[in-house]
């Protein structure tokens, strides 16, 4: 009788618990479908109701020159400060899970220290250091900002990943007569692709994303957050929402399919283990 | 033959000493490139910022000097120290929030979501990796005096006129602030409570404890790393944060980081500027040490 009772409270619980979880996926999700809803919306100011739907804006949105333009800076540069941040973490991280080296703690926390350090902060620290290069300013400036914080991200996901990698394998090559650097192509490089993968877009959603940091360099360089905060400033026109929509899609994409893929590879990784 | 024992430790010896050099170079050279990166272009701007700080400004230029002037000034000034309270006020409200808010998702992620677990984490954490601008132009079209919500209480006859405090205010800035923090706190507070195992909250239960003593007493203290993590990154950001307040948060009660900018930005007093961003980081360091104290204690009883 009392377990009936129990397991009864239990199930109301468990739905309570189910409820409250929808709840907060809608609190998550719903700013994310006004955007795009409002990007098919027919007003030239939007609001509800929608009485009109249409799909305009967004072939209007590719022909204005100044979005596209600021859309394309913006995945050039994100593209540049990823490949350089992937490119600085990965030795550092490798040497730092893998090797003995003497003050590891000042140099985790110098290479940690973008993460905590508030953005505003850094971005005026790096104004007053342009100003004794002034050529930098603008798209080179935005690239070394953000390669900054995202090579700290970068080392901080491929550190934990080193630390979980099987030394073994490499002891065995180098036991078969294997020197570093074919270690380093055959084996390391191709067990470590998933990481390296994920940690670049990582990196490249942060980059592509990122405004305080971008805006204090950016001289009259305009990636798209900046243009988006320019025009949060005055009445903001459909074609924004249009291209934030599509933004929005494709990031939630990436983010969700690289992450499921690399659930899916630790899972397959372990069942070898366990095999 | 003559083999005598010594040549071939001497070989081995000379083998390890050139591994060893070789592991030095190989340290050196994987190491050299980010922390030379990061000392250029981050330790050294925030060197500048503090070097700055203790200069003064005369008619819109920089000139160098030692000066505490620009330090008395912040905490002499009235409108630094409503900013200062406003700031800290706003971090701690939607820490605690976020805290609250995080904890039945993470706990429902991790114990009760079964094999949708893998994607109903990464779902919370996916909105996270959106643009700061877009989600901020999001809540403009929600909270605004023509917007969504708005329209939506108007309708439904619950209001007469659409309610104008929700766009423009601290409330604005609170509410973008949860909404932009809630992944980062759910993520390690998920982290702890996977780990704890579910035979000791049995175990409780068997002993006799309700499910409300089982989590008082079990849960709860298990998870209290995944809290002082999150509660850390969730204060510490909101601190600092800029893009939310300057475009949620009206104008009227301006944060730190609203302060800053305005110093740097609109009157070109770059020592004043500085010497608030110090004090700022200042609080933020004295905070994370403060923080990874707990979190070094709090993991530790675990064991």
């Amino acid at each position: 009788m009392s377990t009936r009772v129990s397991t009864a409270s239990a199930t109301g619980r468990r739905t309570l618990l189910g409820l409250y979880s929808t709840l907060i996926y809608l609190f998550l999700y719903l700013p994310i479908a006004v955007i795009v809803l409002f990007a098919f919306d027919a007003k030239p100011i939007p609001g509800l109701p929608l009485t009109e739907l249409t799909t305009s804006w967004f072939g209007e949105m590719l022909q204005d020159q100044k979005l596209v333009g600021s859309l394309l800076t913006s995945l050039r540069l994100a593209t540049m400060s990823a490949l350089l941040s992937t490119l600085l973490a990965m030795p550092a991280a490798m040497v730092l899970a893998w090797l003995p080296i003497r003050f590891k703690s000042l140099v985790m926390s110098m290479v940690l220290g973008p993460v905590v350090l508030p953005q505003l902060v850094l971005g005026l620290g790096l104004v007053i250091l342009m100003r004794a290069a002034p050529g930098t300013v603008g798209e080179p400036a935005i690239i070394l900002a953000h390669t900054t914080i995202t090579s700290s991200y970068a080392t901080l996901i491929l550190y934990s990943r080193f630390l979980g990698f099987r030394r073994s394998y490499i002891e065995a090559a180098m036991n078969l007569g294997a020197n570093e650097l074919t270690v380093f192509r055959e084996i390391v490089l191709p067990l470590m692709r998933p990481a390296l993968i994920s940690v670049f877009l990582l990196a490249f959603t942060d980059a592509f994303g990122e405004f305080v940091v971008a805006w204090f360099v950016a001289g009259f360089t305009e990636t798209l957050p900046i243009s988006i905060w320019t025009s949060l400033r005055q009445v903001i026109s459909p074609k924004v929402y249009a291209l934030s929509s599509l933004i929005i899609v494709v990031t939630l994409a990436l983010s969700l399919m690289s992450q499921l893929w690399v659930i899916r590879q630790t899972r397959l990784a372990s069942k070898v283990r366990y095999a | 033959m003559m083999v005598g024992p010594t040549p071939y430790p001497a070989a081995s010896l000379r083998a390890t000493k050139r591994g060893e050099r070789r592991r030095k170079l190989f340290a050196a050279a994987g190491l050299l490139p980010l922390i030379l990166w990061q000392f250029i272009f981050f330790v050294v701007p925030v060197l500048l910022l503090l070097v700055i700080s203790f200069w003064r400004t005369k008619s819109y230029r920089m000139v160098p000097d030692f000066t505490f002037a620009n330090y008395l000034a912040v905490f002499s000034n009235g409108a630094m120290w409503r900013a200062l309270a406003l700031s800290v006020q706003t971090a701690a409200f939607v820490t605690v929030v976020c805290a609250l808010l995080a904890f039945p998702i993470a706990y429902f992620i991790a114990k009760k979501a079964g094999p949708l677990k893998g994607l109903l984490l990464v779902a919370v954490i996916a909105p996270f990796w959106i643009s700061i601008v877009m989600r901020v132009a999001a809540w403009r079209l929600l909270l605004g005096e023509n917007g969504v919500i708005n329209q939506a209480l108007v309708s439904t006859g619950l209001v007469d006129h659409p309610v104008s405090f929700l766009l423009y205010s601290p409330v604005a800035t609170s509410i973008g602030l949860i909404y932009a923090y809630l992944p980062l706190y759910v993520l390690p507070l998920y982290a702890s409570i996977d780990a704890i195992e579910d035979n000791w909250i049995a175990a409780a239960k068997d002993l006799n404890a309700g499910p409300f003593r089982a989590f008082w007493e079990v849960t709860l203290p298990l998870s209290l790393p995944g809290l002082i993590v999150g509660a850390a990154f969730c204060f510490i950001f909101g601190l600092g944060e800029f893009v939310t307040p300057a475009l949620l948060g009206g104008g009227k009660q301006l944060m730190v980081s609203q302060i800053i900018q305005d110093q740097f930005q609109r009157r070109l007093d770059w020592p004043s500027g500085a010497a608030i961003a110090i004090v700022l980081l200042l609080i933020v360091f004295a905070l994370l040490a403060l923080s990874m104290k707990w979190f070094r204690k709090a993991s530790g009883e675990k064991l």
